[in-house]
């Protein structure tokens, strides 16, 4: 007779075979995002140095600035594991705590919300941020409620933005000369603007062509909406992420977008689609908004989930001081992941019947109203007299 | 799709080892061991310690509860009543007899003479006197099913036995092929259904194979192949299959009776010998045994002599590192000791590396509730338990778990999440009382 290991059933688990796994799906993240850091590389850095802006070893700048983001996340919380762990505290117990809690993304994408000329000091404090405040005050991987990388970008954005501009910020070598831009991101001219306006808002940086490329000026990794599809397509066929979350977020903005645009007297499909190809939304709705932990997890969570922020990134957009929407719109509703989860998952298994109906009604109804508020204080904004509506402001 | 009914997944089926070798006959061991537990239902003695008993002879009973009866698997003396492990993971009183290897028959074995005439009542009354149970898992008394009132259509086996290493059921139905529609018929019969449906895994093409030779003497029976996924053999799966309709609680709402293949094969000898349950087809498979294989053997046999006619556990095993399962991986449960007794639900022992290693924290996928295929959203279950939220148990439907593992399966964090779903299955059940 021997004695034999206890364990729980089932006693089969795909996350002993090799090629799964959280840590798979995390390594798939990262290759996900190299298109994105390569493109933003060859925009940012080869490009110039082709047109003779720039030196060979500031050609490497860019690269060198996502990747030293990676290594400060990486740093930071080897630190802070290495601080806290108080009872044995050795190299080889933080490097395993390491391997469990996948420190780089967050530093990686932080430094891809970032503009080139960020200076490295702000993104030292953005990256403690990010992963200090953001995720190990939290708990660490897997307890976070906020996007780490997104809260370190949103306290910078709020509090050191003008140091970002007098570096030089949003514009690469080869940007900062063309008078065209007259300095500003598109989204930028949007907002100080406030006209709907092909000529001002797209003409200045070539075509909608160009948005989708992501030959205009902006931050490293935001601007290619192309290279973000390899990475999307990527994920989607690993199975990382569910297809239908990006497409719904991109697809709310779109529509949103073409009414307000139609009301405002321009019915063009061009302003829809330079809405979702300017400012972070491509970004977002592929490495954001689909980020496991801080995202609710069951399918009509996720699907709610999309259409709220969709709602209000547009609103955002129009209402809000800053020019961009997405990153206000997702820490805001980082905050109702827990809720939201909660209620479809009732609604799941209850359907119409109590307490799902009640749910479900709630959850459209708020929809419904912002929705429509989005849309009147937009087509208000642009000052745009619209009689079916007067009367409800 | 977005809202598409969970439909199971692909599991690697593991059985190939322990398919290649046919089934062996094990039925004179020196002691058997029969439990006074069946079900969670604790049994009376029928006999003393002293006792001479014959093949056949009622030991144990428990007339209360759905009139459970047992019988002695082999003939001998009754030598005392020992505690031993039972695949429920307890320590049981057990009714040990000594093999006297005369294989002594009780005299009510003997040829039916005119099996065709039977009644309805009286094919029930076999099952019950002959103490027949689900040999599949459950282990639901068989005879409390066929009394139902409902319109009963069709009589459904379930020959797919869906989770990995298992190969006992395939083994059986191939080696009485024929005994296996026999037995469905006389189960039609006790229903007074129309037709049998053998529900079978279209991996396990033999079955088909052996079964076909078969089918004209037998119009009344169809074959219907089924996804080799998990969990393709749960009643409910099975049955919207077939019928493509629903239930809620027993199959009959829909019209049908669900049935294992081995319990179809032994209620054949039941009608036609009189031959109660005594013995069940059982499989040692896995990475720690040297040469897997199934064994026909009687209820109340030592696991360890079976694993010895194996060969053996693999040289350096350290059994510490391995878990020694009872019943299938997906639901089975872990042993300690190698001290295990056949029972009627026990249909494999599996030794296999236990899991080692750190895995990182829930990363919130959602690929339990993807899975799920009763619909639940485990992660969120899970969470209520561990605030003991008994009216959020409730409105996350709890209490639908069927607790098929799929949920611990997929999770790529390692995460115990079936155990926790259970738990909050359980204390709804407290909670709500």
């Amino acid at each position: 007779m021997a004695r034999f290991a206890g364990g729980k059933a089932p006693f089969v688990r795909a996350s002993e075979e090799k090629d799964y796994g959280t840590k798979v799906i995390m390594r798939d993240v990262m290759i996900a995002l190299l298109p994105v850091i390569l493109f933003s590389w060859y925009k940012n850095g080869i490009q110039v140095y082709i047109d003779g802006n720039i030196g060979l070893l500031e050609m490497f700048y860019p690269l060198f600035f996502i990747l030293i983001g990676g290594f400060l996340s990486v740093l930071m919380e080897g630190i802070f594991y290495f601080v806290t762990d108080k009872e044995n505290r050795s190299i080889k117990g933080v490097m395993q705590k390491l391997s469990l809690s996948f420190p780089a993304i967050p530093g990686l994408i932080l430094a891809l919300l970032l503009p080139l000329y960020t200076p490295i000091w702000v993104l030292i404090f953005a990256a403690f941020i990010a992963t200090i405040i953001g995720k190990m005050i939290f708990g660490g991987f897997g307890h976070n409620v906020f996007n780490p990388a997104l809260l370190g970008y949103a306290v910078v954005g709020f509090t050191l933005m003008g140091v970002i501009n007098n570096a030089g910020g949003l514009f690469n070598a080869s940007e900062a000369v063309v008078d065209a831009y007259a300095g500003a991101t598109p989204l930028g001219k949007l907002a100080s603007s406030g006209q709907i306006n092909y000529d001002t808002l797209v003409a200045p940086y070539g075509s909608l062509w160009d948005f989708f490329i992501g030959t205009i000026p902006g931050a490293l990794g935001e601007t290619s909406a192309l290279a973000i599809l390899f990475g999307g397509l990527y994920l989607v066929i690993r199975k990382v992420i569910k297809w239908y979350t990006p497409v719904i977020y991109v697809g709310t903005i779109f529509v949103l977008s073409w009414i307000i645009g139609a009301v405002t007297g321009d019915a063009g499909l061009w302003f829809p689609a330079y809405s979702i190809l300017s400012g972070g939304v491509m970004f977002a709705a592929v490495f954001m908004i689909t980020e496991p932990v801080t995202t609710p997890t069951n399918v009509l969570g996720k699907v709610f989930f999309a259409l709220f922020l969709g709602v209000f990134t547009v609103l955002f957009r129009f209402v809000g001081s800053l020019p961009e929407g997405v990153g206000t719109s997702l820490i805001f509703m980082n905050i109702f992941t827990l809720p939201i989860d909660k209620f479809t998952a009732v609604i799941r298994t209850k359907r119409f019947k109590k307490p799902g109906g009640l749910y479900l009604g709630i959850l459209t109804g708020l929809l419904v109203i912002l929705a429509v508020y989005t849309l009147v204080k937009a087509g208000a904004m642009y000052t745009v007299y619209i009689p079916f509506l007067g009367w409800v402001i | 799709m977005i809202f598409q009914k969970a439909k199971g997944i692909h599991i690697e089926g593991r059985k190939e080892a322990c398919k290649k070798i046919p089934i062996k006959d094990y039925l004179s061991p020196k002691y058997v061991y029969i439990p006074l537990l069946q079900r969670a239902t604790n049994l009376k003695a029928e006999v003393s310690v002293g006792d001479e008993v014959k093949i056949g002879q009622l030991v144990a009973t428990n007339e209360q509860q759905m009139n459970i009866r047992v019988h002695a698997s082999i003939s001998g003396k009754v030598t005392g009543i020992k505690k031993a492990w039972h695949s429920s993971g307890k320590m049981v009183d057990s009714i040990e007899i000594e093999n006297d290897f005369k294989n002594q028959l009780i005299e009510t074995i003997k040829k039916e003479e005119n099996v065709d005439s039977l009644t309805r009542e009286q094919l029930i009354k076999k099952m019950e006197l002959a103490g027949i149970t689900g040999l599949g898992g459950a282990g639901f008394p068989t005879h409390i099913k066929y009394k139902t009132k409902a319109k009963i259509d069709a009589v459904i086996i379930n020959a797919i036995e869906c989770e990995p290493y298992l190969t006992c059921d395939f083994h059986f139905i191939t080696k009485y092929p024929e005994k296996l529609l026999k037995g469905a018929t006389y189960f039609m019969r006790a229903a007074d259904a129309q037709k049998v449906v053998v529900a079978y895994k279209t991996y396990n093409y033999q079955i088909r194979e052996a079964l076909q030779p078969y089918l004209s003497k037998f119009p009344h029976v169809e074959l219907h192949p089924i996804k080799n996924i998990y969990p393709a053999g749960w009643e409910k799966y099975i049955v919207e299959q077939v019928t493509k309709k629903t239930y809620n609680g027993l199959p009959a709402e829909a019209g049908v009776i669900v049935n294992n293949s081995a319990t179809a094969i032994t209620f054949c000898d039941a009608v036609e010998m009189n031959i109660p349950l005594i013995a069940r087809p059982v499989s040692i498979n896995g990475e720690g045994i040297n040469h897997p294989s199934s064994f026909y053997v009687p209820i109340g046999t030592k696991v360890s002599e079976l694993v010895e006619l194996c060969g053996g556990y693999v040289k350096g095993l350290d059994p510490l590192k391995y878990n020694y399962i009872a019943g299938g991986p997906m639901t089975g449960r872990a042993i300690f000791i190698d001290d295990l007794i056949v029972n009627d639900t026990l249909g494999a022992v599996i030794v296999k590396k236990a899991s080692e290693g750190v895995y990182p924290e829930c990363l919130g996928c959602g690929k339990c509730a993807d899975v799920c295929p009763v619909y639940l959203t485990p992660t969120e279950i899970k969470k209520a338990f561990e605030r003991k939220d008994v009216k959020l148990l409730g409105d996350l439907n709890a209490n639908k778990c069927v607790e098929c593992g799929l949920c611990s399966y997929i999770c790529p964090s390692h995460i115990e999440i079936t155990e926790a779903v259970a738990k909050g299955k359980d204390l709804l059940r407290k909670g709500a009382k």
